[in-house]
């Protein structure tokens, strides 16, 4: 007999508990025994709807019950019947219904999260990851340290970011292993790593940029693409953990920057700080890297003039009463 | 560690005010002004010197005795024209803090310190004024003059009592006839809220390299004391308490007279100040910065002995500089640190000092350290550098950055301006400066000067930087 549709009574997760094959119309719904589908649900009358297949489609005829029918959203108004677009969703009382027919256009096959495939595919990269990362973080070490200073305190700065990351990513798998029954640390741990170190590197050769060529902004837009870099990470450890909801996410994070960043934009204007970053470039770097020509005293105090205007301007916003008094001056 | 402190000294900030504070008000505020029943108000306003007259005759048997009796002489003049002048709430008894003052010229013309009064003149919605004399009158007090460069403030009894005039002023000790180191002086006022006193100590000229001239007395003062008079073996005055150092002893200070003579003479016959002080004193101070900036631009750096580096270090004419730097076993970078400041700083309130300069440099070798340590380390210095915050009195700093050369020497340099919120015209300025010329040796210095005109925070700048230069070797 040829099937002219399939109806899936669908579960919290969305997935099919029951599919009836649909040989004939109509087709009743409810709860008694003479329906074609039998709903065990206390919220489903007797006969509580019938599918029923007319000129221009099929269509859903809602009976007389107390919790009424809703497609998609929209609850059906009493003595309608709508015409079902396709895969349409139905709600029976508390059961979700739906109803595929014969020769709608199907989605295209999607691939699928194979996170051993996955952790296998990045296993040289995370490798090399890894690798760059201990260089990248034993060379700052070696940098901020002095000569001769005690190996056991380097120790545990050494022992301190590999510590942090490994709980961040162990965080993640138990994410994974809950949504995806598998303990993902590796393929998080890729994430982690390419996003940490892009967004490190960025900001360390904007700085060195900025310094070489004079440019404090630059400097700035290093510390914005950092931000970027940690917003990518985490939307991209959230599409490990759900990979059908990475627009969600996507727009989730998106907003999150936008309402923060703004908060903290306006914060900063308020307190006259400059919006994004230091006072001023804090950045000194080998003297051959410099490549920005310096200036005569006279044209930098000149330079300066403008601060007159902007500073009068600070004079008259803000309240009298907030801030405190100065601390003194570091070294 | 004794030893250090002793030796050592970190400059101005310990020079405390006189002022006594509110944690005495918790105490004092319990007994009302009336309540002091020791003191009968109705004493004599004017004790009369008769019972000095037989201690005097002690002098030539025992100088101890002469001491006290001087002394003792010297507060029975003073007792009448001698008071406390209070800040209280606007609308309670509490005593925020609590000054001295003395009688200086008729219907109740009171010397005293503008930082006694400053809570007063800043914010008048909240403070006001209230004197009590020894025997107990108390009345309030309007404020009609200041000196803020100098930290004086003349005040006047809103009603002065028809027994003012019985009670006599202070006379001022001529210039013509200046004070001899050494000699004997008695500063009076009253300490703490615990009762009036009369301290003896002795006067030892102006305070070296002080830019604002101040008295050096060696005498034991306390807060509570700030405004009070400072009196010759003749009762008259010749100066009036202001501060004390706290990491020394006995080492006080005092405005000279010939200022609240020239305040007197110009303020004696003000109306109150019922608006705001603010311009006026940033007119005062105005002033006072383009002095100091004149004078301190016509002085030429001091030559440095380091070999590569010429780093402005400001002469020592009124400034203090102490050296420092780290053991030369050292294994990172090894540094000499100078630091110059300036002793007076010039009170506007609890929070902020102004008028003053300070420079400071450090000189680094990171010969033990390599290029690329030595300039994370310069850049770690570099930027810890504290700029400021926004405050009630200040705005945030703004800054210009850039290479900047001099005499050879490349610099990366900042310079931070932050203008007087109330106070118009007038802007505090650091400079920070970082050589670049050399892989592991570089200076980095700072200029500050608060306080000063916008066009003399640029004429500073570049005077300061112009003190930099590359040395070629010989």
């Amino acid at each position: 007999m040829e099937t002219l549709a399939l109806i899936e009574t669908l579960d919290r997760d969305g997935l099919p508990r029951q599919i009836l094959r649909v040989s004939q119309w109509p087709v009743r719904i409810g709860r008694a025994i003479d329906c074609d589908l039998v709903l065990d649900d206390p919220h489903v009358a007797a006969h509580h709807a019938t599918l029923e297949m007319h000129e221009d489609g099929l269509h859903v005829r809602p009976a007389a019950s107390l919790n009424g029918v809703r497609l998609g959203r929209a609850a059906i108004a009493p003595g309608s019947a709508p015409l079902l677009p396709a895969s349409a969703l139905l709600t029976l009382g508390a059961t979700t219904l739906r109803v595929r027919q014969a020769g709608e256009a199907l989605a295209p096959e999607q691939r699928l999260l194979d996170l051993h495939q996955y952790e296998r595919r990045h296993a040289v990269t995370l490798l090399l990851l890894l690798v760059f990362a201990a260089l990248w973080k034993g060379f700052d070490l070696w940098l901020t340290s002095m000569p001769g200073q005690q190996g056991s305190a380097l120790a545990w700065g050494y022992l301190a970011a590999p510590a942090g990351l490994i709980v961040w990513c162990a965080g993640w798998a138990i994410g994974s292993m809950l949504f995806q029954r598998r303990f993902a640390f590796w393929a998080h741990l890729y994430i982690a790593l390419t996003w940490l170190m892009a967004g490190a590197v960025v900001e360390a050769v904007t700085a060195q940029l900025a310094f070489a060529f004079s440019m404090p902004a630059l400097e700035k837009l290093g510390r914005i693409a950092f931000v970027g870099a940690m917003a990518v990470m985490i939307w991209r450890h959230m599409g490990l953990l759900l990979p059908q909801r990475r627009r969600a996410f996507g727009i989730a994070i998106a907003s999150a920057l936008v309402v923060g960043g703004g908060l903290l934009l306006i914060d900063r204007a308020v307190q006259q700080q400059p919006l994004v970053g230091d006072l001023y470039l804090g950045t000194i770097s080998l003297p051959g890297l410099r490549v920005a020509r310096p200036v005569p005293v006279d044209a930098f105090v000149k330079s300066a003039a403008p601060l007159e205007k902007t500073l009068s301007r600070w004079t008259k916003t803000g309240d009298d009463d907030e801030g405190e008094s100065d601390g003194g001056e570091d070294e | 560690m004794l030893l250090n402190c002793l030796v050592r000294q970190p400059g101005r900030l310990l020079a405390a005010l006189l002022l006594g504070g509110a944690a005495l008000s918790a105490w004092a505020g319990a007994t009302p002004s009336t309540a002091r029943p020791s003191l009968a108000p109705t004493s004599p306003l004017v004790k009369p010197p008769a019972a000095a007259s037989a201690p005097q005759q002690e002098d030539e048997h025992d100088d101890s005795a002469n001491l006290s009796a001087s002394a003792r002489r010297i507060y029975d003049v003073g007792r009448p024209r001698l008071l406390q002048v209070r800040t209280l709430l606007r609308d309670q008894d509490s005593q925020a803090s609590v000054g001295s003052g003395s009688l200086v010229g008729p219907n109740g013309l009171i010397l005293t310190n503008y930082h006694v009064v400053s809570q007063v003149a800043l914010e008048p919605q909240r403070y006001r004024l209230n004197f009590q004399t020894v025997d107990g009158v108390s009345g309030a007090l309007q404020l009609i003059a200041f000196d803020v460069v100098h930290d004086l403030a003349l005040v006047r009894m809103a009603q002065p009592p028809a027994t003012v005039a019985a009670r006599g002023t202070f006379d001022f000790r001529p210039q013509a006839t200046p004070l001899a180191q050494g000699e004997r002086i008695f500063s009076l006022g009253n300490p703490l809220d615990i009762g009036f006193e009369v301290i003896e100590g002795t006067y030892n000229g102006l305070v070296e390299r002080s830019f604002l001239p101040q008295i050096l007395f060696s005498g034991a003062l306390n807060p509570g004391m700030s405004g009070g008079p400072v009196l010759d073996d003749r009762g008259r005055i010749v100066g009036v308490n202001v501060a004390t150092r706290r990491d020394g002893q006995n080492i006080s200070f005092l405005v000279p007279a010939e200022f609240a003579q020239a305040l007197i003479a110009r303020g004696a016959n003000a109306r109150p100040i019922t608006g705001s002080v603010e311009a006026e004193m940033a007119r005062q101070l105005l002033v006072h910065q383009q002095a100091l900036t004149t004078r301190f631009i016509a002085l030429p750096w001091r030559e440095t002995k380091h070999a590569h580096y010429s780093v402005p270090v400001p002469q020592e004419d009124f400034m203090r500089c102490w050296g420092s730097s780290n053991p030369s076993e050292s294994k990172g970078l090894s540094f000499e640190r100078s630091d110059c400041q300036m002793d007076t700083a010039i009170f506007i309130n609890e929070s902020l000092r102004t008028g003053d300069i300070a420079v400071r440099h450090e000189v680094y070798d990171g010969s033990k350290l390599g290029a690329l340590r030595f300039a994370q380390e310069a850049g770690m210095s570099f930027r810890n550098e504290r700029m400021g915050r926004r405050t009630h009195d200040l705005t945030a700093p703004k800054c210009q950055e850039d290479f900047v050369e001099n005499a050879g020497l490349p610099m990366r340099t900042v310079m931070c301006l932050r203008a007087y919120r109330h106070l118009p015209g007038l802007y505090d300025v650091a400079v920070l400066s970082q050589s670049v010329d050399a892989k592991t040796e570089g200076v980095q210095g700072r200029f500050d000067a608060r306080g000063v005109s916008f066009q003399n925070a640029l004429l500073l700048a570049s005077h300061y930087l112009q003190g930099f230069a590359w040395k070629r070797s010989p």
